[in-house]
């Protein structure tokens, strides 16, 4: 059972660090994809070792919504946007750095956390909070609509894992509000950014700057 | 049964007002606010009598707290609603008006459920029924700031479901299991045996996440933006109690880490976080371009001193806070209504190209006098005495020096405005500007007014045990 979570959890850090370091939007998508997927197995293992059932119901939710509803979503804003070239001479070596680092601060801010906790998963919940800060990083660091999504919805998936790793999830009314919401931000960011497109012909952010002061 | 009315009143109007065909959508829309007013006073008067309701088995609950926030949303929802009448943008005619109803009922979820994982959701659902209300007039600008407001209250409101996560950890480390665990009244039972450690480090995710919707400093830079760019009603509703709404979030969190962890801990954060909102505001208003976002940022001003007033605590510290948050809310629903007529008789919202309104808009222009004189803390109007009593506090409890350097951006604050209404008031009008000439445009600042004179001078009876009662509630 251990050993299983920290693999699966593990490997959601991983897909996280992998979207910190790839530039492609298409690669990013299905890195998150992946990392949706993982989740949703990660759900689904721990209403199988711990009897949970009703946390299968969580992960096929969470499937349906993170691995097939969000992408396609996400897919119409990665199709119709022009493809920005990559400016020279910059290299995700301090990106990555970064993202290091972030992972050293979660072990240390999720110390009280670990230390309350006496399930058996407790050990993989640092690994879910430096995947949760990857996607805020990625999100705060972006300069187009897409990465901010896209940032948003692996932070997003971060705290899905952590509250699954510390407490087997949330009460089932709770999820099904936070997963309403977060299909609902999507299309809304969605129908933002299709907006943004047709007034400025690019879903960089950085043409946006008509307020300031 | 009062608890389900509230929240199905405006809910079920929201739908109506999809459904029914145009000419039938105003006398819609007023009756659905009327309903909504009438069912709020019902919530506050069974507080009245019974102390606390509940409902749905406990998951709706309304104390004290939860009642002054309620009457709060509802009265200011009835003045946005009035003028949502006139100022609807004609772009969005069709869901304007439901979508304006889905915001005031995510708002009235928020305050009066227990359950703190239901809570995130409402406030969370406050930004997704209002986004599309900041970009209903379809600019570039009004795009601009409803992707900032989604974007960054977002990723905020997800910092505050990390510290929910949190401390649902820590209550299950008290309880073992259970079911109710996220509720609130579960959550200040237990506090007392929960990890200290953990619910601090709860507590800063919290007031990071619903600060950002509250608007406190350094998480406010969504704010100026979506509160100028949206329409005057929406403006009104965001400004006068949708910040407050974030607060509550932050305030009910409070108790909890009070208890936890002494209440030292989260006075020194609310009190850190309301003087840097003080200063921010205090520094952009002392020369501000633009009205609309010279009141928005008025309005990180007045949440700063809400916090400083619950950070300073005492007998006067949270009443004096409560009221505030009421106060402001009053003034700033008459302001933004004011101002988007202006905006919408001048074409524009610079300050410097707003001449001569006490020639152009008689009427108007004296509204706007008063009511910004009454948002400076002037007497007789009620920002005067929650000021005073938060100051009070601030002195009383040992605070002097934050108290003083409070005051002296409020000084700072109070000298940009009153240039900047000298600027807009005197001078040659222009010929192409009209007063509005119905009556009816009165009755909405009129009564904002009325009531801020009422918190000014005459205390309803009932008032003062009602303050106490939140002060109690919210803790020492």
């Amino acid at each position: 059972m251990m050993a299983v979570c920290n693999l699966l959890a593990f490997l959601g850090l991983l897909a996280a660090l992998l979207v910190v370091w790839r530039q492609s939007r298409p690669g990013r998508l299905q890195l998150f994809v992946a990392q949706s997927a993982l989740l949703a197995a990660l759900a689904a293992a721990i209403a199988l070792y711990s009897g949970h059932r009703e946390l299968l119901v969580v992960a096929a939710a969470f499937a349906v919504v993170k691995v097939i509803v969000v992408p396609r979503v996400l897919r119409r804003v990665v199709v119709g946007a022009p493809v920005r070239p990559v400016a020279p001479g910059r290299s995700a070596g301090l990106k990555l750095l970064g993202a290091g680092v972030l992972v050293l601060v979660s072990y240390v801010v999720m110390l009280p956390v670990t230390a309350a906790t006496s399930l058996p998963t407790a050990g993989a919940i640092p690994l879910a909070f430096a995947a949760s800060l990857l996607g805020l990083f990625v999100c705060v660091s972006g300069r187009d609509a897409f990465t901010h999504i896209l940032g948003f919805l692996v932070f997003e998936n971060g705290i899905f894992g952590l509250a699954l790793l510390g407490a087997y999830g949330l009460p089932i009314l709770v999820e099904a509000g936070v997963f309403l919401d977060v299909l609902v931000i999507v299309l809304i960011m969605e129908g933002v950014v299709v907006q943004i497109r047709r007034e400025h012909a690019s879903i960089d952010v950085d043409r946006l700057r008509e307020l300031r002061g | 049964m009062r608890l389900a009315l509230l929240l199905a009143v405006p809910l079920m109007g929201g739908l109506a007002l999809l459904l029914v065909p145009g000419r039938a959508r105003r006398p819609v829309h007023l009756l659905a606010s009327a309903l909504t007013l009438a069912a709020a006073l019902a919530v506050a008067a069974g507080v009245v009598q019974a102390g606390v309701l509940a409902a749905a088995d406990g998951m709706l609950r309304a104390d004290a707290l939860s009642a002054w926030m309620v009457v709060l949303v509802a009265v200011v929802a009835g003045l946005a609603a009035l003028e949502a009448t006139r100022a609807a943008p004609p772009e969005a005619a069709r869901w304007f008006l439901p979508l304006f109803h889905l915001f005031v009922f995510t708002m009235l979820g928020a305050v009066t459920t227990d359950d703190v994982g239901l809570m995130w959701v409402a406030i969370e659902g406050t930004t997704l029924a209002s986004v599309f209300l900041v970009n209903a007039e379809r600019s570039r600008e009004s795009l601009e700031a409803a992707y900032k407001y989604v974007l960054i209250c977002s990723v905020g409101i997800a910092l505050a479901f990390v510290g929910t996560v949190m401390l649902y950890f820590a209550d299950l480390s008290v309880l073992g299991a259970g079911e109710h665990a996220l509720r609130w009244t579960m959550l200040v039972d237990l506090a007392g045996a929960m990890p200290a450690r953990l619910v601090q480090v709860a507590f800063v995710f919290l007031l990071v996440g619903y600060g950002t919707k509250a608007g406190l400093a350094p998480m406010h830079t969504w704010l100026p933006d979506a509160h100028s760019e949206a329409p005057a009603p929406v403006s009104a509703l965001m400004s006068g109690v949708l910040l407050a709404v974030g607060l509550y979030g932050v305030l009910r969190f409070k108790v909890v880490v009070d208890v936890a962890a002494g209440p030292q801990f989260a006075s020194r954060l609310l009190g850190a976080v309301g003087l840097a909102s003080v200063a921010v505001a205090a520094l952009f208003l002392w020369r501000p371009a633009n009205f609309k976002r010279m009141l928005a940022y008025s309005s990180i001003e007045h949440l700063g001193l809400v916090c400083l007033g619950v950070a300073f605590g005492g007998p006067w510290g949270t009443a004096g806070a409560m009221l505030h948050v009421a106060n402001h809310g009053l003034a700033k629903a008459a302001l933004f209504i004011l101002a988007g007529r202006i905006r919408a008789a001048y074409g524009t919202a610079d300050i410097a190209a707003v001449r001569g309104l006490r020639g152009a808009m008689p009427v108007t222009a004296r509204g706007f006098l008063t009511a910004m004189l009454a948002l400076m803390g002037l007497p007789p109007f009620g920002l005067f005495v929650s000021e005073v009593m938060i100051f009070r506090a601030g002195f009383e409890g040992g605070h002097a020096v934050v108290a003083v350097l409070a005051i002296g951006f409020l000084v700072l604050a109070f000298g940009g405005l009153l240039r900047a209404l000298h600027a807009m008031l005197d001078g040659e009008p222009p010929a192409a500007v009209r007063e509005i000439s119905a009556w009816t445009a009165a009755v909405p600042v009129t009564i904002a007014l009325g009531l801020l004179v009422l918190t000014g001078i005459a205390w309803p009876p009932g008032l003062a045990a009602a303050l106490e009662r939140i002060a109690s509630a919210v803790g020492p």
